[in-house]
């Protein structure tokens, strides 16, 4: 029904005098709000989730050090990749220390900038890989969703597949096959990660279906295309944003998980699972190998998915309306 | 002998991060056995959170009961304990909700939602809440009672649900039964039978009953007495013929000739009110209705109307409810006259 | 007389309802809509009444093709509606269009109230990008809304201004007939009016044909000239409004208006009641022969062999009764007791007084 309380006062409808020809409204108490969008409501509502907020400014952060870090990194923190053949002897395994604030690893190599460049990889493979799976989970849900029938059973079954499937086996599987390799790796995972963005959307689309302006739409003489276009589309779109967020942290850890294997980037390009293979044998002796690569792997991928679930609540909401 | 159910100058605000939502402002009103009282308004009249309220089941934060009492049988509720209000609640003081869909849970079956009062407050052994329920099933109209009772809600049709809900509210045999709008998601030939029953039972036991709604018909059918309520506030109260026959507030005015009636011989002209109810939480200055009232002066715009007795036990919130014939011309003012 | 603008004759609307597992199309079969017909004449105001089921608002929807009826003839200013192709089609929903209940779902959130009105002229070709926001906030004026507000989205409007826009919206290509599917039961008691009063004021300016959909009793017979009363997919009385509510002659139609209570407490509370048992049955299993026999309280044998068709009793005037001469009900049928029948109570064998 009408008057939630928690909006702001509505200008008063105007009232229209009982009159046989047409009403001259008549304005009453006509309280003007700024105008609310919707997208601007979602954006209080997150702002006020701190934690949603707190993920979203480590997000910047880092995505900022990374970006930047071509041109600092090298000069101030020691080249990532470069050894130094005369000074393996010394440098290598350096606990923490004002030169090196992460310490030194095996090769003599400063961690703390491995660790930012490891950023760069691990921030493009996710974002690279959650690109090619809202690519393909976009087309797979819509076309379920919009024909239905065979459509969506075969898309639907494919994807039940590929969920009982082991993620990371099946990823494996496909760097055997292509080989490894940064862009294999994103691809890999792009490529197995389109049934969760698939199925939202699906169910989206078919929620949003049920709408009486869709049927307003079809009854005005819009054409199909127009329909899913101007109103299925946007209004389905929401709860994408928030799958592909958390699904950038999947992506990260995912990433990190084949490093670790050594089916993803190959060294010596820096990778945070990489590190933490390397760090395997120095768990007690030299833990900086293992402790820094670890939290950034912690705290991005928090940092996602805590993004993500104050994106579902903010933009959750505002469907209710 | 005080009353069975009294709630004097209920205040419950909510207290949001958009401001204070004064849900309910200054309601009162007492009910004795075998009595009727109905509460009429539309969204946003508070007229749900009173009912919620006299059966403390309002989330505080960020509900909180501001001022004011309510009292079963003397004896203030909000002071008691929660473990004394739930030895009220279903049991003295018992509530039919409106949805019957949502109301019921779905995955316990029907027979056992209805023991459960039983099993809490009688302390009635399983098969003896049991026995009860298929009893209080056939009771409220539901044959095969005893088959029944082993389904779930969702193998029963709305009206059958709402039944249901009767009798999981009869269980302990309360006092006080608040029906919150508890046919208007029913079509009307099966509102008329839940009505019948609900008047049926109203007979045989005795209890009071708090019917809230907005359809003026079915307080019509019910109702002894009647509040109505607008933004929170009671706008009139009063014997249901009173308040029929001489409404003394010119919403309750609007109300009555705003909405077509099949049964008068030839079709009038509407005369609606304007307007819409306005926000909680920035009402207007002065009565709450004065921008959707024909009648609004100066004094109204400044001063909230207290509510005064009128003509012995007829209330009503409106500085000129007094003046005789007030709402005489009410048809031509509403319509834009002067 | 004059030929009818609408001509339905025979609709009829069946759901199939598989179980989806392999696309079957064995499984049961919701005869939402069995044969029905009526016509509607320019100018006038149809009303179709009836409860949660009876089919009106599926027979509103196979009226502008937002269903694919099953079968039946529908005829607008003599044009086979059932038989349009794409272009026909679309030029067809300029001339008949349709106002929805829920204020709240018809308009689509993410587009101001400028779009959402300008829509059908953009669909249709028909201005430029400023006649068009020229009309839609004329259109808002005349509708009792600020013209600034094309710029505004739904969200921060109540249920009863948005109800205004879907309205405003329907008549944007001056249409010659609207489908008006429950467009006042979703907004509170106070604004319901201004809304009835809105739509006849429109009625009388536009030269519109109403085709109007409700459950409520009351505001179908202030707003109708004719009505027609449904249950279960079916007319089973129609004819002018007097007519039909100071003389039903189908008892389900007496049930319907006896139970329906008067805001009179002196009045309601003598009024007896027609209290009909039980719920309405299933749709997909519907009763053989009338299908109301079952709650019917003058039910005779043959009510449930034989469908009674729609009979003429009186000048414009038909109810589909086999009995329909001999109504209304005696006054001691008019209180059937609380059922321990069942049988009756289930919807199942004719129950008898």
């Amino acid at each position: 029904m009408s008057t939630d309380p928690g909006k702001l006062a509505e200008s008063a409808a105007l009232g229209l005098e009982g009159a046989a020809k047409l009403p001259t409204p008549a304005h009453h108490d006509e309280v003007v709000d700024k105008s609310r969008t919707l997208r601007g409501d979602a954006w209080r509502r997150l702002r006020k989730n701190k934690l949603a907020v707190a993920g979203l400014v480590w997000i910047v952060i880092i995505i900022l050090i990374a970006v930047t870090a071509g041109l600092w990194v090298p000069r101030v923190l020691g080249d990532p990749t470069f050894i130094d053949t005369a000074k393996v002897a010394t440098q290598s395994l350096n606990p923490p220390s004002h030169a090196h604030p992460f310490g030194t690893d095996t090769l003599g190599r400063d961690i703390a900038s491995r660790v930012i460049y490891g950023a760069r990889i691990s921030l493009l493979v996710g974002v690279l890989a959650v690109a090619i799976m809202v690519v393909i989970g976009l087309i797979a849900g819509a076309l379920a969703a919009y024909y239905g029938g065979w459509w969506d059973a075969v898309i639907m079954r494919t994807a039940d597949i590929f969920f009982a499937f082991p993620w990371v086996l099946f990823a494996i599987i496909l760097i055997a096959v292509l080989g490894k390799g940064f862009q294999n790796v994103f691809i890999a995972i792009g490529v197995l990660g389109w049934p969760s963005i698939a199925r939202v959307f699906r169910s989206s689309i078919l929620s949003v279906k049920q709408n009486e302006y869709v049927d307003a739409a079809r009854s005005m003489g819009a054409s199909t295309r127009r329909i899913l276009f101007r109103h299925i589309t946007p209004n389905s779109v929401s709860p994408i944003i928030v799958v592909a967020t958390m699904s950038v942290g999947g992506a990260i850890l995912t990433e990190a998980a084949l490093s670790f294997l050594g089916m993803g980037v190959v060294p010596p390009t820096p990778s945070w699972g990489g590190m933490l293979s390397e760090a395997r044998s120095y768990l007690f002796s030299a833990p900086w190998l293992m402790l820094y690569p670890g939290i950034a792997i912690l705290t991005t991928v928090l940092a996602f998915v805590l993004l993500g679930d104050g994106l579902r609540d903010a933009l959750d909401v505002k469907m209710k309306d | 002998m005080p009353p069975l159910l009294e709630v004097a100058d209920l205040h419950m605000h909510f207290f949001t991060p958009d401001g204070v939502v004064k849900a309910v402002d200054g309601v009162s009103f007492s009910l004795e056995p075998g009595m009727t009282l109905a509460i009429v308004g539309e969204s946003g009249s508070g007229k749900s959170v009173t009912a919620l309220s006299i059966m403390r089941l309002v989330p505080e934060p960020p509900g909180k009961v501001v001022s004011g009492d309510i009292r079963f049988k003397g004896q203030s509720i909000l002071a008691l304990s929660a473990k004394e209000q739930r030895k009220l609640r279903g049991n003295r003081i018992a509530m039919i909700f409106q949805d019957p869909m949502t109301s019921l849970n779905p995955v316990y079956r029907v027979g056992k939602q209805i023991a459960e009062p039983l099993r809490i407050h009688k302390g009635a052994s399983r098969k003896e809440a049991w026995d009860a329920a298929v009893e209080l099933l056939t009771r409220v109209g539901i044959p095969r009672a005893a088959e029944r009772a082993r389904d779930y809600p969702h193998e029963f049709s709305g009206g059958m649900r709402q039944r249901v809900m009767i009798a999981m509210s009869l269980a302990c045999g309360p006092d006080v039964l608040i029906a919150d709008e508890p046919t208007t998601a029913l079509d009307v030939t099966i509102q008329a039978q839940i009505l019948e029953l609900m008047q049926e039972i109203q007979a045989r036991t005795e209890s009071a009953i708090i019917m809230i709604t907005h359809d003026l018909g079915v307080v019509a059918d019910m109702a002894d007495n009647v509040l109505v309520m607008y933004a929170g506030k009671p706008a009139e109260f009063g014997k249901a013929s009173d308040v029929f026959y001489n409404p003394l507030h010119p919403y309750t005015w609007g109300l009555l000739h705003s909405n077509p009636r099949h049964d008068v011989e030839e079709k009038g002209k509407l005369v609606p009110i304007k307007g819409a109810p306005p926000s909680l939480i920035h009402l207007p200055e002065g009565c709450s209705f004065h921008p959707r009232c024909a009648y609004a002066r100066e004094i109204c715009r400044v001063v909230p109307p207290p509510l005064v007795d009128i003509a012995d036990g007829h209330l009503s919130a409106c500085h000129f409810s007094h003046e005789p014939e007030f709402l005489a011309n009410a048809e031509y003012c509403f319509a834009g006259g002067r | 007389m004059a030929t009818p603008l609408l001509e339905v004759k025979d609709l009829t609307k069946h759901f199939y309802v598989g179980n989806g597992l392999l696309l079957s199309k064995l499984g049961k079969t919701v005869k939402a809509v069995e044969r029905v017909s009526f016509t509607l004449q320019e100018g006038e105001t149809l009303g179709l009444v009836g409860e949660s089921g009876c089919g009106k608002s599926t027979t509103g929807r196979c009226i502008n093709r937002l269903l694919e009826a099953s079968s039946g003839d529908i005829t607008f200013q003599g044009v086979n509606v059932l038989k349009l192709k794409t272009r026909a089609l679309k030029q067809y929903r300029r001339e008949v269009s349709f106002i929805f209940q829920d204020p709240y779902a018809s308009l689509n959130p993410r587009m101001t109230f400028g779009e959402i009105m300008t829509e059908p002229l953009v669909i249709h070709g028909i201005g430029t990008r400023k006649e068009r926001q020229e009309r839609a906030k004329e259109m808002l004026k005349i509708v009792g809304l600020q013209p600034e507000h094309i710029h505004r989205y739904p969200h921060e409007f109540s249920g009863g201004q948005r109800q205004r826009v879907g309205i405003a919206r329907s008549l944007m290509l001056r249409p010659k007939m609207i489908i008006c599917d429950e467009p006042v039961s979703a907004l509170d008691v106070s604004i319901q009016a201004q809304i009835i009063n809105l739509l006849e004021e429109l009625q009388e300016e536009f030269k519109l044909t109403y085709l109007f959909i409700a459950h409520d009793l009351a505001v179908v017979r202030h707003i109708c000239d004719r009505v027609a009363v449904m249950y279960l997919g079916k007319i089973v009385e129609i004819g002018g409004w007097r007519e039909v509510y100071n003389s039903p002659h189908h008892p389900y139609t007496q049930s319907l208006l006896s139970a329906v209570p008067v805001p009179d407490p002196g009045k309601q509370k003598q009024r007896s009641r027609i209290i009909l048992q039980g719920d309405v049955p299933s749709p997909i299993d519907p009763p053989s022969g009338c299908r109301f026999h079952t709650r019917c309280p003058i039910a005779q044998p043959v009510c449930s062999r034989e469908e009674p068709p729609l009979k003429s009793v009186g000048p414009g005037h038909q109810a589909a009764c086999h009995f329909a001469a001999s109504c209304p009900i005696p006054e001691d049928l008019s209180k059937v007791p609380c059922a321990t029948d069942e049988e009756a109570f289930m919807g199942g064998a004719p129950h008898r007084p």
